[in-house]
């Protein structure tokens, strides 16, 4: 299947971009780098909540309560028993022994002994493996958060910087025309004092 | 008087419209080519079936390792049987342990890479946005200066003429009332009530060339 099967080409041509193709000799026009920055803001995120959110929140719920792992090493007690007891039989089978029922007996309580140890082995360490696969995907999804998280505050104070630097400029620039205005009064004041004077 | 800037003297300078313009190509690279890959790379990383590779891996290892040899004396054995599948259901563990940890790593590289996807499209094309602005804003300060010098120009040279104007109106000439007469604002009077209006005699009344 074609990568462009895939495109989501709705999102693109909401954001005003070209769906024609890959250029590859022409660029885009620009005109309004700020408007462009801000839809392509926006519509990432609008993509994100489409694409990302329910698997990450997936990814939130399994990292605290999958038990896959646990849930397996069960399954798996009652195979290998079965697995372990054919390999027997056909290992018997195939060189011709004959066992006695006293043998046959007690093959069968060692293989139950050790299979029950051993399933109860396995499930202990697969808790302990699926304690630390929790623990490593809750981690890395709160080290993908707090990145996410620093991110946004790092871009919200570039927002308000920015505005405050507006504020200061606009609040400047108003001080200074009127003080230019204030200064050209005062200049032709001055000089209409000076020739009444005269 | 401050002169109004002028929205042209604003305008992005060539570098800055090439790296936005540079910046939207990538842009649009991206989300044509890569964000399609990265779904599929969700997708599989939720139904990509791992673990039944390395568990059959594991199935194949204990085998190889524990009956590839048999012998009459095996089947004699009462412990064998039990370390066979003691072994099975350790090495299947450690495949499941595996995949577990293969498939976490997928899912994480997935999420990560397109949460910082977003976060790089909001500090990227600000980057973009803002680069040269400088050269622009330098032009536009030193355009504003100097509309704001030619303001400040005129507005000496308006002082000097109504001062000049009203000096004129001051002037008083001839023989007392009713044949004295007064300057008006654009032409003045000598002492004799004379009207200086041609350029000559305006010359010769200022005593700019010591007249």
């Amino acid at each position: 299947m074609s990568n462009l099967a895939y495109m989501d080409t709705e999102s693109l041509a909401e954001r005003g971009l070209s769906t024609a193709g890959i250029p590859t000799n022409t660029l885009p026009t620009v005109n309004n780098p700020d408007q462009a920055f801000a839809n392509i803001t926006r519509q990432e995120y609008l993509d994100y909540v489409k694409n990302y959110r329910g698997f990450e929140e997936g990814l939130l719920s399994k990292a605290q309560t999958d038990t896959s792992l646990i849930d397996q090493a069960r399954e798996d007690v009652g195979t290998a028993q079965g697995l372990a007891g054919g390999i027997a039989s056909r290992t018997a089978s195939r060189y011709g022994a004959a066992l006695t029922p006293a043998q046959i007996q007690q093959q069968q309580l060692m293989l139950q002994r050790a299979n029950t140890l051993g399933g109860v082995q396995s499930v202990n360490d697969a808790r302990i493996a699926q304690r630390e696969a929790n623990t490593g995907l809750l981690a890395d999804l709160i080290n993908i958060g707090q990145g996410v998280n620093r991110s946004s505050q790092s871009q919200l104070g570039s927002a308000a910087g920015d505005a405050m630097s507006r504020q200061n400029a606009f609040t400047q620039a108003k001080a200074a025309s009127k003080a230019q205005t204030y200064s050209t009064i005062g200049s032709l004041g001055s000089m209409a004092i000076m020739a009444l004077a005269f | 008087m401050g002169a109004r800037p002028k929205s042209q003297d604003y305008q992005a300078s060539a570098a800055e419209q090439a790296s936005a313009s540079t910046a939207m190509a990538e842009y649009q690279y991206f989300k044509q080519k890569y964000d399609p890959l990265l779904q599929q790379m969700r997708d599989q990383s939720l139904t990509a079936d791992v673990q039944s590779g390395l568990r059959g891996r594991a199935g194949a290892d204990t085998m190889q390792a524990l009956t590839s040899a048999p012998s009459y004396a095996q089947t004699q054995s009462a412990t064998r049987t039990g370390d066979i599948a003691q072994a099975y259901q350790g090495q299947l563990g450690v495949a499941n342990v595996a995949a577990k940890d293969i498939q976490n790593k997928m899912q994480t590289n997935v999420l990560g890479t397109a949460r910082g996807q977003a976060a790089d499209a909001q500090s990227g094309m600000a980057q973009a946005s803002r680069l040269a602005t400088s050269e622009a804003l330098t032009r536009a300060r030193a355009n504003q200066e100097v509309a704001q010098a030619k303001v400040s120009a005129a507005g000496q040279v308006a002082g000097s003429l109504l001062g000049q104007g009203l000096e004129n109106m001051s002037t008083r000439g001839g023989t007392a009332s009713p044949n004295q007469f007064s300057g008006t604002f654009f032409t003045p009077v000598d002492a004799a009530g004379n009207r200086m209006s041609s350029p000559g005699s305006r010359l010769g009344f200022s005593k700019v060339f010591g007249g």
